[in-house]
């Protein structure tokens, strides 16, 4: 690519070979989860989705009329991805997100019905690196790789879990809230073959204080060749890619501008690039690595 | 049996399998939209607004959304006529219809860039982008001052013989008067509208929401203003307009083409669904043959409008 703004895509970041999909999906289910709610989509012709990338979807279910206010689908990322086969091209894939009412698009969303029809395209966006960094004599299976996720952000990290265990990578979770109501996703993460960290800033559940407590513990152990993959609200993913970089290791982030398209036409969602000028968030990203974003120039 | 119907439409020269294009900076270079639709099912795109050198647009945040329409503030960030000729036309299919879009602060710049496209064989036509609402200079400058309008249009049609359009700004008092001036000049045709000049403030901030504070509103909230404006240029010149504002569905369409437009243009629908414009265009032909048309061409200013 030689757009302005792409040129330099994250040469890190991870390209899904498999083309997206426009469609529409059927609500499979769509209940409650900590403080926000658990949206589960069948998807036909589901291509299969790698760790870290997104779909957009509508603002609530339609039925037959497409919904012209609020207008633009929403950019969330893929939580799970269930019974997909990935091979065959008309199978239908399950995928579930994770999402907080934040407004009116998600409050409609939050009144979608069982079997009601939603607007999906995806999936979209580059992925985690699942390999370990380029650190000379490194065991690879050895390497630890941290997780680190606040609000919805735990949800770009469940795939990308059992990516890394699949690898042989020793994992570790580290999944914060303010309070033991703000966590989202427990359940599943404590079945994965995981060391699973709980953080609240109340002290009502699992450590007292900021997810950075852990990390900063994870980190300062010693280990060489650690990778950190930070996913949350933006001071977290600062907070987070400082400590990383202290402890010269990699930090991957996932970031969430607003976008109107998610493929990288609406040039909507960009993101200052450290090197000066821009990145597309949607296209180069969401996942980069920390050090290539100019954090001070975020929004 | 039904019968086969034409779709094809002939607009400013350019003959279109049908009549629906893409609007210039929601399509990106076409092959974005590979995974979606059929480039060569619609009656094709005009590329991104290009500029002499490659160009970036604006700090984040460039976007937001409003009531049934959303802002922007891109800025003309594009590739550069350049790359645009030797990297990204060479990657679309043969037969898709490419409209070349132009922008600068100047009028020979404007004309630098229509010599330049108008080389290149696969390049339909051009469009002057005389309507950007959010670059400080340039664009809308030339679409808000008639004198520099007929400037800017007599300059560039000089510079090419490919089929010239002029995109209008609808941020102007009398729109009919723009459109004279283009004719006048020897523009080809003329596309309309371009983004509604607009604004959104953050109450809890304080802050306006766009990094540019000023931004252009598009999709269904300006809809009807673009049809009041496209059917008073119909009324006021002869040459083929292109209606574009707020189009989201066939019916949308439609009412362009009744008011007196030739051609559409589909953009901010392609956000909400990458596949919006084939299935437009599908949706126009339903309409034509299921309403007793022999060609879609004859929508094209079939409104029936109340006798004085």
């Amino acid at each position: 690519m030689s757009d302005a703004t792409t040129k330099s895509a994250s040469a890190t970041s991870i390209e899904n070979k498999a083309d997206p999909i426009r469609g529409h999906a059927r609500v499979v289910s769509n209940e409650e989860e900590g403080p926000g709610r658990r949206l589960r989509l069948a998807v036909p012709d589901w291509p299969g989705s790698i760790p870290g990338q997104f779909v957009m979807i509508g603002a609530g279910a339609e039925a037959g009329v497409p919904r012209r206010d609020p207008l633009l689908p929403r950019p969330m990322a893929i939580y799970r991805e269930l019974g997909s086969s990935g091979v065959r091209a008309s199978a239908e894939g399950e995928i579930e997100l994770l999402y907080r009412v934040v407004g009116r698009g998600t409050q409609l969303l939050s009144e979608a019905r069982e079997g009601e029809s939603i607007k999906v395209v995806g999936p979209l966006g580059r992925g985690f690196p699942l390999d370990r960094p380029a650190v000379a004599s490194v065991d690879e299976s050895g390497s630890k790789a941290i997780l680190v996720g606040g609000g919805t952000g735990i949800a770009s990290l469940y795939e990308l879990a059992r990516a890394l265990i699949s690898r042989g990578r020793s994992v570790v979770v580290i999944l914060g809230g303010r309070s033991a109501g703000d966590l989202m996703g427990q359940r599943e993460f404590e079945a994965l073959d995981v060391q699973l960290i709980c953080t609240t800033e109340d002290g009502s559940d699992g450590v007292h204080g900021l997810v950075t407590t852990p990390l900063a513990d994870g980190l300062t152990s010693g280990e060489r060749g650690a990778t950190v993959y930070a996913v949350g609200p933006t001071p977290m993913m600062k907070a987070c890619a400082a400590l990383a970089a202290t402890n010269s290791v990699d930090c991957y982030v996932s970031l969430e501008n607003p976008m109107a398209c998610g493929f990288g036409v609406c040039l909507g969602c960009a993101a200052p690039r450290a090197e000066g000028g821009f990145f597309l968030v949607c296209r180069a990203g969401p996942v980069f690595l920390a050090r290539e974003i100019d954090w001070e120039g975020l929004p | 049996m039904t019968e086969a119907i034409d779709e094809s439409v002939n607009f400013a020269g350019i003959v279109l399998r049908n009549p629906v294009l893409t609007a210039s900076g929601t399509f990106g270079y076409g092959t974005e939209f590979a995974p979606f639709l059929d480039l060569e099912k619609i009656g094709g795109f005009v590329a991104k607004s290009l500029t002499l050198e490659p160009r970036f647009g604006n700090p984040p945040p460039r976007i937001a959304e409003t009531p049934a329409g959303m802002l922007n503030a891109i800025s003309i960030e594009n590739v550069g006529v350049r790359a645009f000729l030797e990297e990204k036309l060479p990657a679309l299919p043969d037969g898709v219809v490419v409209i070349a879009s132009a922008f600068g602060t100047e009028p020979s710049v404007y004309a630098e860039l229509a010599a330049r496209v108008s080389e290149h064989p696969r390049i339909s036509g051009i469009e002057i982008n005389a309507s950007c609402p959010h670059v400080k200079a340039g664009g809308i400058e030339f679409g808000q001052d008639p004198k520099l309008l007929g400037e800017l249009v007599r300059e560039v049609r000089r510079a090419t013989t490919r089929p010239l359009l002029v995109k209008l700004s609808p941020n102007v008092t009398h729109i009919a008067d723009m459109a004279r001036v283009c004719e006048a000049e020897g523009a080809d045709g003329i596309s309309l509208i371009n983004a509604v000049q607009a604004m959104e403030v953050d109450v809890e901030t304080r802050r306006p929401v766009l990094s540019n504070i000023l931004g252009g509103l598009s999709g269904p909230a300006i809809r009807p203003i673009a049809l009041r404006m496209v059917w008073q240029v119909a009324q006021a010149v002869e040459i083929p307009i292109c209606g574009v504002g707020g189009i989201m569905n066939a019916e949308d369409a439609i009412k362009f083409m009744l008011c007196g437009a030739t051609a559409v243009q589909v953009g901010t629908a392609n956000y909400l669904d990458p596949s919006s414009a084939q299935r437009i265009a599908v949706g126009i032909s339903e309409y034509a043959r299921s309403h007793g048309f022999k060609r879609v061409a004859d929508l094209t200013g079939a409104l029936e409008t109340p006798r004085e």
